[in-house]
């Protein structure tokens, strides 16, 4: 038997090397995904190699979407594969990898000044036990998208709470009469992106994930009224389209991009193709934090996504992989990936570069991460994939109507209750 | 005497010498990882990989016996091979009695109804998801324009449909290949039967009742257990069309698994289910096997 797993984790360890094409001693193999930050990678590396000619950095091009890089960290990290050494993490992974023992922690190379600059729900994010286990790389997360044309024409304020959005919906709807225009668009499949969206609607209502005794509450009555509202948008108000069950972020921003909905909260890459010379709506949009329910302005409304640069807990170079990590997300960097790609820095004191002074866009978001929502990843750790499935599956049965909503969130609290007293 | 038996000894040494490589090989390619899943079934690993092993007994069982999402996916699996393979046959045998006739162009219609079937899965269900897209998708599109649907269907969005629109991209898929085994079974009757036939004054639907089914019968076997095994075992098409939803009425055995296994990380439970498919799939072709052998 013993044999039979030392083999199998060989033959998994050979076959990721042969994936990453790997052998050299004094090499590191640095996987961060290639589009989105990609375009301030390549440079990155080749200043690190620059500054210590000894260490050679291999760039492992991933893929961005991190259901899909997951799948590979997943294999490689299970059979305890040393590379790569350094790679990007999204920011509901660090509790659970460092539960399961695949990074190892980094304490020990930050100061308390250095982390008092990281993004506050980010270094929640990445502290598990007390110990930092990421560094943010950059921040991303759901933004609410708008029309400006349209709520100009019908004389209306950018709405700032769900009851505006309803509101101001309804008129434009009927307004416009138009069959092919709906109201509001988002990512509302039984996807990770369906629990943020319901986390930005809860937490807008003053519900939180855990209480303030760290007891799981998703069906308080905060949530419930909140999750309710979803439902209502469907069939009640219907200023949403039912297809919305079905679409992911890329979905949603194709109808928005047509010109078809009024209103869209998804997260912020969708700006740079919305924002493209050949976009329908380019000129007619623009975007806000996301709305609040009456009664709670200073609720942080804005799921967090994102990702962190972390270290590999197998690595045979681990003070030079912490050298590169250093490296990668140095101000510099942060500050020439936000010039350059277009990414919110995960390090607060560079949004106050001279050089960012102009960028409202970023300054904008920047300005919303600072008070995000992070999904409870650090504190539910290896549990977190089966928690939020057991969160998708609520959601979706509530927004299909098979439960009611109070139900849905009941099942949830109980199925959640019981996975974390194990 | 001696000498025969010598000779009879070292022909069984030869025989073992050739058999022993491909044993070897199959036994570590096939049977090794069947024995692994159901050792992996009925332990408990720790969090953070293989080891250490603590055995369980059937607890990962009891607890797929009170799982609701499992009974689905396995219900969902049934159901969806069930309806696409009856289907499949149908338009397959169809399919192979027209490229068995001599036209012209029949080298192209040959290679246009083999396409499906060469394109890779995954792809294919892609773009099928484009065509069902309910809001910019090519079937409403035309659906609305030409006043067949007074508003979108939301093919994807519905538990019975989305179990319908999974049936059709595999039945698109499939059934070309149904039609390519079919044919070469064609393709062996000896046409003597029919000029036989057709001097007894045989209609031609006789001709197929009595001389083409009864002779296909082998090669219909043959296509019915290499497609419904792979129906069972239905991955890529739930996984790329719908990723098992809405909520979980597409969500097959494979898929489920494949969750419980690379999401959740939890490789014993997820073994479970595997070796509860491999069940299911090993019963199914040894049924067929009996009744081959029976007819024979």
């Amino acid at each position: 038997m013993k044999f039979l797993k030392k083999s199998s984790i060989a033959l998994a360890t050979a076959s990721t090397l042969l994936l990453s094409g790997v052998s050299v001693a004094d090499d590191l193999v640095l996987s961060i995904g290639s589009r989105g930050y990609g375009a301030a990678v390549g440079p990155a590396i080749e200043s690190f190699e620059a500054d210590n000619p000894d260490i050679k950095v291999e760039w492992l091009k991933i893929s961005d979407v991190p259901s899909e890089s997951r799948k590979l960290y997943v294999t490689s990290l299970m059979a305890r594969s040393a590379t790569p050494d350094v790679f990007a993490v999204d920011v509901i992974w660090p509790g659970e990898f460092a539960q399961r023992g695949w990074i190892g922690p980094i304490d020990d190379a930050f100061s308390e000044e250095e982390l008092g600059n990281f993004n506050a729900s980010f270094r929640e994010a990445a502290t598990v036990d007390g110990k930092l286990y990421g560094v943010p790389l950059y921040v991303d997360g759901t933004q609410f998208f708008y029309r400006s044309d349209l709520l100009e024409k019908y004389a209306l304020d950018v709405p700032r709470t769900w009851e505006e959005v309803i509101s101001a919906s309804t008129t434009i709807l009927e307004g416009e009469n138009n069959p092919d225009l709906t109201g509001f668009v988002s990512m509302w499949a039984k996807i990770e992106g369906l629990f943020m969206n319901w986390l930005s609607f809860t937490y807008a209502n003053g519900a939180t994930f855990f209480d303030e005794n760290g007891k799981v509450s998703v069906n308080s009555p905060e949530a419930i009224a909140a999750t309710q509202t979803m439902v209502d948008m469907l069939y009640k108000h219907k200023i949403v389209p039912e297809s919305i069950l079905n679409m992911r972020p890329d979905d949603a921003r194709t109808l928005f991009q047509q010109g078809r909905a009024v209103f869209m909260m998804v997260q912020d890459f969708v700006y740079a193709p919305l924002n493209a010379d050949d976009s329908p709506v380019k000129g007619k949009f623009d975007f806000t934090r996301n709305p609040y329910f009456e009664g709670h302005a200073d609720a942080p409304a804005t799921a967090m996504g994102g990702f962190l640069l972390a270290v590999n807990a197998n690595t045979e170079h681990r003070e030079a992989a912490i050298k590169l990590l250093k490296h990668m997300t140095s101000y510099d960097m942060q500050l020439s990936a936000a010039v350059n790609a277009s990414k919110s820095p995960g390090l607060m004191n560079v949004y106050e570069d001279a050089a960012m002074q102009d960028d409202e866009v970023l300054q904008k978001f920047g300005k919303a991460y600072a008070a995000g929502v992070v999904r409870p990843s650090a504190g539910t750790g290896s549990l977190y994939p089966k928690v939020s499935d057991a969160m998708q599956v609520a959601i979706t049965s509530a927004l299909h109507q098979s439960k009611s909503v109070e139900e849905a969130l009941n099942d949830a609290q109980e199925k959640i209750e019981k996975l974390l007293a194990k | 005497m001696n000498a025969f038996n010598t000779l009879e000894r070292r022909t069984q040494f030869v025989g073992i010498g050739f058999v022993t490589p491909t044993f070897l090989v199959i036994a570590l390619i096939l049977v090794y990882p069947v024995v692994q899943s159901i050792v992996l079934s009925v332990g408990q690993s720790s969090v953070d990989g293989f080891e250490p092993y603590q055995f369980v007994g059937l607890e990962h069982y009891a607890a797929l016996m009170e799982d609701d999402r499992f009974w689905r996916s396995l219900s969902v699996t049934l159901i969806f091979t069930a309806i696409s393979i009856p289907l499949e046959l149908m338009i397959g045998v169809g399919l192979a009695l027209l490229m068995n006739e001599s036209f012209h162009g029949k080298g192209l219609a040959r290679l246009a109804v083999l396409f499906p079937w060469a394109l890779p899965t995954a792809l294919n269900a892609l773009i099928w998801r484009w065509m069902y897209n309910a809001d910019y998708g090519l079937f409403n599109a035309i659906g609305l324009e030409s006043g067949l649907v007074s508003e979108p269907v939301n093919w994807l969005g519905d538990e019975t449909l989305a179990m319908a629109s999974m049936v059709i991209v595999s039945v698109w898929k499939t059934s070309s290949f149904m039609a390519l085994i079919i044919l070469a079974g064609l393709q062996s009757i000896p046409r003597d039967l029919y000029e036989a036939g057709r001097m007894d004054g045989m209609s031609r639907w006789q001709e197929f009742r009595e001389i083409t089914l009864p002779l296909l019968k082998g090669s219909i076997m043959v296509a019915l257990i290499i497609r419904s095994m792979d129906a069972l075992r239905t991955f890529e098409l739930p996984f790329s069309l719908t990723d098992g939803g809405p909520d979980s009425a597409t969500e097959t055995l494979s898929l489920y698994a494949y969750k419980v296994i690379f999401e959740f990380v939890e490789f014993n439970a997820g073994s479970a289910i595997v070796v509860v498919q491999f069940a299911v799939i090993f019963s199914l072709s040894l049924l067929y096997i009996f009744t081959l052998r029976n007819k024979d």
